[in-house]
């Protein structure tokens, strides 16, 4: 047994770049001095030094930069958000499964800053000559990321598509109908997405109706990212999101009695999405 | 069929048939035998003590919970040093009240579960465990030494354990078992006082009081800064414990700490443990439960025992 490893070799980096992506959305870059390798979907446990330590995806790796993406929500990203160049951080990891980039024509649909997994695994697909359709959702344009990055994205296989719930960009509505639009017009063999998760349970549903299997990043609260401490765990099968997860298929999803309608809080107590 | 063979069907067949009288009247109560999911590990839903009973565990032991939600330390609450864990989480829980939702499923599902509580007073375990104990588990785990938080010292002081102890079997007909610190400096005299309470089993040990430093960032890894290490490295401190407190002690003794192989769990009968806890070691797979039940199984037939009962605290001592 290698508890190192298992716990996903913990190190100290220092910040070397910061992003501004969106008013509030940043992107830290780092460099790891050992080889790293992660698939895209797998995330790190992120240390910000006397805050906390969370689950963060990472949203690109080139050589040996490393990127995370993040949305200041609680005190760990916040904290995250205002870290400058030189500051350091703890990672450990890559946790979790990944997305199977195996089809034809996918059909990948971000929500908000869900797009940080998706982002690496629409380079994959690519360069697997994959047909990809990119439906980037927000609520408003300004909070679209890696807009400029995918719009600048010249190849033959890659479509983007943006949708904004109040119309400042692209189709005006959620992204389920957007979806479902380029659905009616595209033939897809793979759904992938992350985002919030009723936007996700919504194109579960979608995906079974038109019978195309779906693969999807989910988010809990998680304190080992690695299988000790059951916080992440999903009703009624008992999986694990840091081990088991992040990622699941439509089959895994439909089993789930919880997805798409709660989820447990830091102490183990349900709230309703 | 002769006399003699038919004498022998009948007397099998009367065997059998008090066996299984005997079995039906045992009913809920657990058996202190097997391999059981240490607290603090996975036992936060219903759900995955399911699948772990699903994988081979004999019993659960649920994470310690107390009277009302506790939200613990912040991150990092797992830090990792050689081979071993160190955890400082800080009992994190919902409340018993909000935990009995996780209970109703397991009692549902008939599973074999030990609720673990903790509690800053006497009068706390009282209103707890009685509370508990309706709500179906087989019996209760007592955290007398969480290394982390304010309650560590109870398992440090016979008469602060003698008082807990002795609160929780007023209010309680099942089972209690006091979980033991390793950091005690004489923690046989706390389990005599555990004992003499009227406790009906010992759990040896928790964690060991522990602390990792980030070299880089010159600044402990923990958010609580000390932790309780566990994993291999406390394995032979538990080994000791097991076999200081059996010699000691006439109630049953639950070995846990560090087990992660079928040669660890031998060790640890051969030193007086009677059913044997599981925590750190499922990080490498759920299936560690039964991987060390095949390797039992073996090692027993090898050896001619048929049950670990027969090895149980061999490896000798005062009360042989």
């Amino acid at each position: 047994m290698n508890m190192e490893s298992m716990m996903g070799n913990p190190q100290s980096v220092k910040i070397s770049r910061v992003i501004q992506e969106t008013p509030i959305i940043r992107t830290l870059e780092f460099h790891i001095d050992t080889e790293f390798t992660f698939r895209p979907g797998q995330f790190l446990m992120v240390w910000i030094p006397e805050t906390d330590e969370i689950p963060m995806s990472i949203s690109l790796q080139e050589n040996s930069a490393l990127e995370l993406t993040i949305q200041p929500i609680g005190d760990a990203t916040q904290k995250m958000c205002s870290l400058s160049v030189d500051d350091w951080i703890g990672i450990r990891g890559p946790f979790g499964s990944s997305f199977d980039a195996t089809c034809e024509s996918a059909l990948v649909i971000g929500g908000g800053v869900g797009m940080a997994p998706l982002r690496p695994l629409v380079y994959t697909l690519l360069k697997q000559n994959v047909e990809v359709v990119l439906l980037m959702a927000a609520k408003t344009q300004t909070e679209l990321v890696f807009r400029k990055e995918f719009t600048k994205l010249t190849s033959s296989s890659f479509t983007l598509e943006i949708a904004t719930d109040d119309g400042s960009l692209g189709f005006k509505g959620l992204a389920t109908e957007a979806a479902n639009h380029l659905m009616a017009n595209h033939v897809f063999d793979m759904m992938y997405t992350c985002g919030p998760e009723p936007m996700m349970a919504a194109l579960h549903k979608l995906s079974l109706k038109n019978k195309i299997p779906l693969q999807a990043s989910l988010e809990r609260f998680m304190k080992c990212g690695c299988g000790l401490c059951g916080t992440c765990s999903m009703d009624p099968t008992g999986h694990l999101v840091c081990v088991d997860g992040p990622v699941f298929t439509g089959e895994q999803l439909s089993k789930f009695t919880d997805f798409g309608k709660y989820h447990r809080d830091a102490v183990g107590i349900k709230k309703v999405f | 069929m002769d006399c003699l063979s038919i004498a022998i069907a009948n007397k099998c067949c009367q065997l059998a048939y008090y066996e299984a009288v005997f079995n039906s009247f045992q009913g809920d109560q657990l058996k202190i035998q097997g391999y059981w999911l240490a607290s603090g590990i996975l036992g936060v839903t219903a759900s995955t003590m399911l699948r772990v009973l699903d994988s081979g565990a004999d019993a659960v032991v649920t994470k310690s919970i107390g009277l009302i939600q506790r939200k613990g330390h912040s991150g990092p609450v797992l830090a990792v040093s050689h081979g071993g864990i160190i955890n400082a989480v800080g009992l994190t829980n919902p409340g018993i009240d909000t935990f009995e939702e996780e209970l109703k499923v397991l009692r549902k599902a008939k599973a074999p579960v030990v609720l673990s509580v903790f509690a800053d007073t006497p009068e706390q375990i009282s209103t707890i465990v009685e509370r508990g104990s309706k709500m179906g588990p087989r019996a209760i785990e007592l955290n007398l030494s969480c290394p982390h938080a304010e309650i560590s010292q109870i398992a440090h002081s016979p008469d602060l354990t003698s008082k807990y102890v002795s609160a929780a079997k007023e209010v309680t007909k099942l089972p209690v078992y006091a979980k033991l610190t390793p950091n005690a400096s004489d923690y046989v005299a706390v389990g005599k006082a555990a004992q003499d309470a009227g406790a009906d089993a010992i759990v040896a040990i928790n964690t060991v009081r522990a602390m990792k430093i980030d070299i880089q960032q010159m600044r402990p890894v923990l958010g609580n800064k000390v932790g309780g290490l566990s994993g291999p490295p406390i394995f032979p401190i538990a080994v000791r414990c097991v076999y200081d407190l059996y010699n000691a002690l006439s109630i049953p003794i639950i070995g846990v700490g560090g087990v992660s192989t079928w040669q660890d769990v031998i060790e640890m009968h051969l030193a007086g443990a009677s059913a044997i806890q599981i925590g750190t070691a499922v990080i490498e797979n759920l299936s560690v439960f039964s991987k060390i039940k095949e390797g039992v199984t073996a090692y027993l037939k090898e050896k001619g025992y048929r049950d670990t009962s027969e090895i149980t605290g061999l490896a000798g001592g005062l009360s042989q």
